[in-house]
């Protein structure tokens, strides 16, 4: 009766009372509960974190060859269960690098360079003579069904495909060393050409290719009158950058046949065609 | 001097702008210094011809000196006419030491061998190329020197590039090639240009071709002004790529000015149209052909600004591949047909 003199104010106020009183109860439980919850996930969050930085210490000091299991700044517990863990990081990275060490051997030595997602692979022939560097080609080679040529940027003279044919097929590291030592030849050749032309003037390239198989060369004899012989250095074997035979040619016959020109003949054919013209000019042979 | 080179002489003028006029002249050394002077190229072309052939008949120039002429004018404006280019196979072991004198020797010797009346005329430019005029006749009459085939061809290597030949010729000229080459067979290059620059530089490998490799990442030429520093490339990684798939597919720098590239379909129609069985049976015949003024450039272009979606489809990158602008397509799947499986040299 006293809620009804009281009037409907003072009733709800009272309801309110009740039912704040039963949240409060709820909420405390609930907050205790989830202040435990976090707790609990924050102590595991921890020692996840602190694993993961061990793990990535250790990755580090293999990549890096450095010795591990010395420097112990954490205690006995932690490490031993590491222990296994190191030792089969370790073999992994060993059987790795095993089996680029076996594919290095496959390919001679060469740097192949992977491009079509393992479709095919790039190679590249460097070449050079006489301590500088000279030309680089390419070569693209596809691996779909067999070992093909699929693109290069070797000159059209170059004899690749009779190479190709011989031993591309069945052993890919002759194969390259052919083709290396072939452009490394050549290379030289066209180099020694390059050097007759631009460091002894006075003689005069009459025949050369791209090649380089066949060099004819006019010089100037230091005689009385001066009288032109002609030279003719023929390259029969494509592997080497020395000439296989080599013709002296004259009017007069009694010089290409002195003893001067045959010494000169066998000069040219043991050195470089730039070395023995020097030589032959230092010597008075030539002009 | 007969009217046959009468004719050539005009020809030859006729087709030259008047500035270039004097400097083939020179080139030719044929006329005196008096008699270039003399010449007046105000003129119109007729009597600029007419005063040459004067000049020539003076000196008693006759139909050899005159076709020297054509032969010069040819291997310094090589881009007229039509060229095709054929491929020598069948390398024979001796091929790679066949030599200049050799080769001149047994192609004359061949031609002369199998056609009575035939003039040939051999030149070698300072870039190695050999140029081969021939003026054909037959067993009963004269060479006709209006209509001369020209050849060139690099010594060693296994292509040929052949403009104005007639179809009756055509064995020939093959088996002396073939002959002097040492090679086992010649056969079509699906490839015809009217720029012989262009195909030599194709075939031949003279542009810059690029490939994947360790350090090389092509330094991308910004015809651009360089950017703002407030301003970043969101996609500067994909143009990267983009520029360099164009540039491995078709070249770096300046392309051989290449300008048709022709696609013969031979396939079946696979669509959902109206049609009857019989119909689906038929080749669906059709020609794609692309032009352009320099079409590898502009293929490039179409790779490297995305137009045209990476990886380039082998049909496209087959024509620097290859080496060929004609293609024939057929139901085998895509790509080239097997005609042109066989990679070239």
């Amino acid at each position: 009766m006293e809620t009804m003199d009281q009037g409907v104010l003072v009733h709800l106020m009272s309801l309110e009372r009740a039912g704040v009183g039963q949240q409060d109860q709820h909420q405390s439980e609930r907050i205790q509960m989830l202040k435990v919850r976090a707790a609990s996930l924050r102590a595991k969050r921890d020692q996840l974190k602190h694993q993961a930085s061990v793990i990535k210490i250790l990755k580090d000091k293999i990549g890096k060859n450095l010795p591990f299991g010395d420097e112990e700044e954490d205690g006995d517990d932690e490490t031993g269960g590491f222990a296994a863990l190191q030792q089969s990081l370790l073999t992994a990275w060993k059987m790795q690098l095993k089996d680029l060490q076996h594919a290095h051997h496959l390919i001679g030595g060469f740097d192949l360079v992977e491009c079509k997602e393992g479709k095919s692979v790039c190679v590249s022939f460097h070449t050079a003579y006489e301590g500088v560097y000279l030309d680089t080609y390419n070569m693209e080679l596809d691996l779909m069904r067999t070992v093909q040529i699929s693109r290069h940027n070797i000159p059209p003279s170059f004899p690749l495909e009779v190479l190709a044919k011989q031993s591309l097929e069945k052993d890919l590291k002759a194969f390259l060393q052919t083709v290396s030592q072939n452009l490394n030849a050549l290379a030289a050749r066209r180099q020694q050409v390059t050097l007759v032309k631009d460091l002894v003037g006075s003689v005069e390239v009459m025949e050369s290719n791209e090649l380089c198989n066949i060099l004819v060369l006019m010089c100037s004899a230091q005689s009385e009158p001066p009288r032109a012989v002609l030279c003719t250095l023929e390259y029969k074997d494509l592997t080497q950058s020395l000439p296989t035979h080599v013709s002296i040619e004259s009017e007069d016959k009694t010089l290409s046949g002195s003893p001067q020109w045959k010494k000169n003949q066998s000069l040219l054919l043991e050195s470089p065609a730039h070395t023995a013209l020097l030589t032959m000019k230092r010597m008075g042979s030539i002009a | 001097m007969d009217e046959q080179a009468r004719s050539v002489l005009n020809r030859v003028i006729r087709r030259i702008p008047n500035k270039n006029i004097k400097n083939l002249l020179s080139k030719w050394n044929c006329l005196s210094a008096d008699q270039l002077l003399a010449l007046d190229y105000t003129k119109p072309k007729r009597m600029i011809v007419e005063h040459i052939i004067d000049c020539c008949e003076n000196s008693s120039l006759n139909l050899k000196h005159i076709t020297n002429l054509e032969m010069i004018n040819h291997i310094d404006n090589p881009d007229q006419g039509t060229w095709y280019a054929c491929q020598l196979t069948d390398a024979q072991d001796d091929a790679v030491c066949v030599e200049l004198t050799q080769f001149k020797e047994q192609f004359k010797a061949h031609l002369h061998g199998v056609i009575r009346h035939i003039s040939i005329k051999m030149k070698k430019h300072e870039d190695d190329a050999i140029w081969i005029r021939i003026a054909w006749g037959d067993n009963f009459s004269k060479p006709n020197h209006l209509k001369p085939t020209y050849v060139v061809h690099h010594l060693h290597t296994s292509y040929v590039f052949i403009s104005n030949l007639m179809a009756k010729h055509k064995i020939f000229l093959c088996q002396a090639l073939v002959v002097a080459t040492r090679h086992g067979s010649i056969k079509d290059g699906h490839l015809s240009t009217r720029s012989l620059t262009a195909m030599r530089d194709l075939l031949l490998r003279r542009y810059q071709q690029v490939f994947p490799s360790v350090q090389a990442k092509i330094q991308q030429e910004r015809d651009s002004p360089p950017l703002h520093p407030c301003i970043g490339k969101e996609h500067g990684d994909h143009e990267e790529m983009r520029h360099q798939m164009a540039c491995e597919a078709f070249g770096h720098g300046p392309t051989p000015k290449l300008e048709t590239a022709v696609y013969k379909l031979e396939t079946r129609y696979r669509g959902n149209g109206n049609l009857t069985v019989s119909d689906r049976e038929e080749f669906f015949r059709g020609v794609v052909r692309f032009s352009s003024s320099s079409l590898l450039e502009s293929l490039r272009n179409c790779v490297s600004s995305g137009m045209a979606e990476g990886p380039v489809t082998p049909l496209l990158s087959a024509i620097t591949r290859r080496g060929r602008n004609s293609f024939v397509i057929t139901d085998k799947g895509p790509g080239v047909s097997s005609q042109a499986s066989a990679p070239r040299a």
